[in-house]
């Protein structure tokens, strides 16, 4: 039928001049003059013109027509139910604010392109061993000059090293992001300068560009800050030229040093470098990674002891930056996700109800001839006005909650200054509410549509005895809304228990009390290490003596801290050693008194002292699980120990020191080697000054900062405790755990109102028969015990639902776990009894109403 | 009595109810907008007026439905007119919405004779 041709206006027009033909017939039969007769015949037709209108237009605009009326209809319908329309639409723009504002986050850090030149071209290269399937994202300097001068695939490679740095300005010294570039980067970046120019190979060591936040801040704007120098790890380097744009790679990078095409390491086995590549535009990731496969085998067979099952893997820039961040975030979605969900059940929820009262209504339009469409075609539609109502509410909620989740993201987030709210989001948020609107409505709308005109109209819906249907469809949806909940519920627990885990766990030396300083000590020459050794060592005497503080030490490798070296060690008289699994060890250069500062418990020998010097024998410490590592039960003072930190030289270990938990208290307790910072004075110019103190910490920061630029003022410095670096260490963690158990707490919340609803509901509907009931001498005990069975009966159920689903869900947590199994009885058992409170607090109120239901009044009001 | 004499016991026809009727109009044959118009007039015992230009809309949305066909012939005056006629589905659709109208004012019958229940309607 539908491809019927449609009538056109000259046969309508033909058929209406027919009908006042026939109708003056008629009339004149009647006894009507002609004239007459055609008078009346017109005007019993009603206006000609509007008829002829009415037709024509209705094939175009019939349907918007009924849009608008619906609209209307849907909008005086919400207006005069403001309860019912406030708690949807507020229940809605929960939901829906909390999908954008994650959404937000979502789209800005995984989904947008980078915000460079060829974003899609751009490739990290890594290192990934297929023994251990370990990857790490560094190369070594000749792997990645191998890599630019034999693969075809990159356009252009590019090398480059960096981190917090102390930058030396004329008068003064700041902290800063440097990393070290070789030429090649601005190629692969396709970076222009704003003022200045690109530095050249052979101005390696001697040149830099920097940000144009660099050049404001410091020389007051791009143009000043061309031909300033700067002292990096005192050398002079020159600003040739000034980024703009905000470009910021790697991390928040301010200064970008020149260095050479030709890496200064030549180990295949220290990876100190990344590496950035341009693929070719016609080479895709594929056929990059084939060649770089081709390459690798390569480098296996020439070099069998170093690249020993070494693969080099290009990947997306992008996947590399966010990758980290990608589980956390997919996490917080599937959070929201689910709390929409629950959203949309509460608001199905009050629709069902809506509906019961607009059974006879709706009976009423089905008799009189409307179609099932018509009938679902106003709660649809009304629906969707609530769903466009919480959408623009949730718009306006996701704006001021993603202000707050960038402010508490942790530092590792990256992309954080990119997030924003844009067009795709909101395309994101009206898709939803879309979904919404259909999710809410559907059911109410296919029991209206399924309404038989008769049997509504028979039946009295205030006795509410013969709803069994609607009954069972209410309970399954308060079953489902539990079941959410509890899953949300069981997320929050073990992750809020992980961080309890993490919060409580031994760090192997004492946070509390202790003032950290950052230092960065410019030295070049020789000499300028050995003066800045001699200036730390006086001031840890110095500092140690001041009022408020126990003692003082220095470190080069601070647990949770920013500098650090690690590697591969030999020993003399220690275990064989495997082959495949050299012994490795975090190294950490220390002065004296350093054990004592941060309570690292000495186990046997003794510390360093004045007595180890740079002209003495070398002399190390172990920690216990390297002790274990190496020489097993045998007592390690007195063996040999040799490391590539700097030097070849054998030391004599004279202590073993406990572990430490090295990056974070997430990270396990593993085998350090200490060497003395007297020994070691090219690692002992950048190091944390640490300072056990008697009172607040950030108290004496002013009298630190006062000694420390009295001894040398081109010190740079930066102050914390060791408290806030190891809390900083888990942002992560607690990121996460607050975030989910903000979203459980508001899926609780939404679970008891829902439990509320239909309790306080089918209460009201059953009115009667409790009236009976009562009257028939029913106590009220019975009536409370048979309303709260209920509502424990259904929490059980969401319960048993919600039980079944985590344990399936469960998994794609576990990674993110410390300490707590993923199935775990004991947030299992706190989340069921959570819900079943919930449950019995939410029906208690209708409930107790209920038994104060009088006989009399009930069957009256029949 | 002139079709539009609009007096106070006059029901101005809902929709849905209009279909039904003509539908019905409709069993005993093939008839012209303007008779089927007549013919519910004079069957209602004229209680029921028929605006012309409403017929014409609710003929239309019937035929898009194919409940009824439409054909042009010549009237019994000789009049060029388009002639409506049931089809099956309008036959079968006619007998259920009678059904279902029976229904209906049997319930409401009850409902209204009754002294109880009104306040919830």
């Amino acid at each position: 039928m539908i491809f019927r041709r449609r009538r056109n206006t000259q046969d309508f027009d033909e058929e209406m001049r027919a009908h006042l033909a026939l109708e003056a017939d008629e009339l004149k039969s009647e006894g009507l003059s002609d004239e007459e007769a055609q008078r009346r015949a017109r005007v019993a037709f009603g206006n000609m013109q509007a008829a002829h209108e009415r037709f024509y237009l209705k094939s175009r605009v019939e349907w918007l027509d009924n849009l608008a009326r619906d609209l209307k209809h849907a909008l005086r319908q919400l207006i005069r139910h403001p309860g019912f329309t406030l708690t949807a639409t507020l229940t809605l723009a929960l939901g829906i604010g909390a999908n954008t504002a994650i959404f937000t986050v979502i789209q800005s850090v995984l989904l947008a392109p980078l915000p460079y030149t060829n974003p899609g071209r751009l490739a990290l290269l890594e290192t990934h061993w297929t023994d251990s399937g370990h990857t790490a994202p560094r190369m070594t300097g000749p792997d990645a000059v191998d890599v630019r001068a034999q693969a075809r695939s990159p356009e252009a490679v590019s090398l480059f090293a960096g981190g917090n740095e102390g930058v030396g300005l004329r008068d003064h010294a700041t902290y800063t992001e440097v990393t070290w570039v070789d030429e090649n980067f601005a190629r692969v970046f396709s970076l222009r300068p704003i003022a200045g120019r690109l530095f050249s190979n052979a101005e390696s060591h001697r040149a830099a560009l920097v940000s144009e936040e660099f050049a404001r801040d410091n020389f007051g704007g791009a143009q000043a800050a061309l031909g300033q120098t700067l002292r990096i790890e005192s050398e002079a380097i020159q600003i040739v030229g000034v980024l703009g744009g905000g470009f910021d790679y790697p991390g928040k990078s301010e200064v970008w040093e020149a260095f050479p095409l030709k890496p200064d390491s030549t180990s295949r086995t220290a990876f100190n470098y990344r590496a950035v590549a341009l693929l070719r535009a016609d080479t895709s990731f594929r056929t990059a990674q084939a060649e770089l496969d081709g390459l690798s085998q390569r480098l296996q067979k020439l070099y069998p002891a170093d690249n020993r099952a070494k693969v080099i893997e290009a990947v997306p820039l992008a996947e590399a930056l966010t990758g980290s961040a990608r589980p956390t975030l997919l996490l917080l979605w599937a959070t929201v996700g689910i709390i929409l969900l629950i959203a949309c059940v509460n608001v199905t929820h009050l629709q069902l109800v809506r509906a019961m009262e607009r059974q006879r209504e709706i009976a009423i339009a089905k008799a009189l001839g409307a179609s099932r469409w018509q009938v679902m075609r106003p709660v649809l539609i009304e629906s969707l006005v609530l769903a466009a109502l919480g959408g623009a509410a949730g718009v306006l909620l996701a704006v001021p909650a993603v202000r707050i989740l960038v402010a508490m993201a942790p530092k590792e987030l990256p992309r954080a200054t990119e997030i924003q709210l844009n067009v795709w989001v909101l395309m994101f948020t009206v898709g939803i509410s879309a979904f919404a609107a259909l999710a809410a409505s559907i059911f109410p709308a296919l029991r209206a549509a399924s309404v038989e005109a008769a049997e509504a109209l028979k039946h009295d819906a205030s006795r509410g005895m013969s709803r069994r249907g609607a009954a069972r469809l209410r309970d399954s949806l308060v079953i489902a809304e539990v079941a959410a909940t509890f899953v949300l519920a069981i997320g929050a627990g073990l992750l809020l228990r992980s961080m309890a885990a993490l919060m409580a766990r031994d760090m192997g030396y004492q946070t509390r009390q202790l003032l950290v300083v950052d230092a960065d000590a410019p030295a070049h020459a020789d000499a300028d290490y050995l003066r800045v050794l001699r200036q730390f060592n006086g001031l840890f005497q110095e500092l140690g003596t001041m009022p408020g503080v126990e003692r003082a030490a220095g470190v080069m490798g601070l647990p949770t801290g920013d500098y650090g070296s690690n590697g591969y060690y030999t020993t003399r008289g220690g275990l064989p050693i495997d082959p495949a699994h050299q012994p490795w060890a975090i190294f950490t250069v220390a002065s004296a008194g350093y054990f004592e500062t941060m309570q690292i418990p000495m186990k046997s020998g003794r510390d360093f002292s004045a007595a180890d010097t740079y002209w003495s024998p070398f002399v190390a410490i172990v920690s216990e699980s390297l002790a274990k590592q190496s020489f097993g039960d045998a007592n390690p003072v007195g063996k040999q120990i040799q490391c590539g930190l700097d030097s070849d030289k054998w030391m004599t270990v004279i202590g073993v020191v406990g572990d430490v938990r090295q990056d974070s208290p997430a990270d396990k307790p593993g085998p350090t080697l200490y060497m003395p910072m007297a020994q070691h004075p090219y690692f002992a110019n950048q190091i944390h000054i640490v300072l056990r103190t008697r009172v607040a910490p950030l108290s004496i920061v002013n009298a630190v900062r006062a000694r420390i630029a009295h001894t040398n003022p081109l010190i740079a410095m930066r102050f914390t405790t060791m408290d806030a670096m190891v809390s900083d260490s888990i942002t992560v963690e607690r990121f996460r755990a607050t975030l989910i158990s903000l979203f459980a707490g508001a899926g609780l919340q939404l679970a008891m109102l829902g439990v509320y609803g239909t309790t306080a509901y089918s209460i009201a509907q059953r009115t009667v028969e409790i009236g009976i009931r009562m009257a028939f001498g029913a106590d009220r005990g019975t009536i409370l015990g048979a309303i709260l069975r209920h509502a424990v009966r259904l929490a059980c159920g969401g319960i048993a639902v919600g039980l079944a689903l985590s344990l399936l869900l469960v998994h794609l947590v576990a990674t993110m776990l410390v300490d707590v199994h993923p199935v775990d009885p004991l947030s299992m058992g706190a989340a069921a009894a959570l819900l079943l409170l919930t449950a019995l607090a939410a029906s208690s109120a209708p409930a107790w109403k209920a038994t104060h239901v009088n006989p009399i009044e009930a069957l009256r009001a029949e | 009595m002139a079709t539009q004499n609009n007096s106070d016991d006059r029901i101005a026809l809902l929709q849905g109810t209009l279909d039904l009727l003509i539908l019905k109009t409709l069993v005993l044959g093939p008839q012209h907008g303007q008779g089927i118009a007549r013919s519910i007039q004079r069957q209602s015992e004229e209680v029921f007026f028929v605006d012309h230009g409403s017929l014409y809309l609710a003929l239309q949305r019937l035929e898009e439905r194919a409940w009824i066909g439409a054909e042009w012939g010549v009237s019994e005056n000789n009049r060029k007119a388009r002639f409506y006629s049931l089809t099956t589905a309008g036959r079968e659709q006619l007998a259920q919405k009678t059904s279902e109208w029976q229904r209906l004012t049997r319930a409401m019958g009850l409902v209204l004779g009754s002294n109880s229940g009104l306040e919830e309607a």
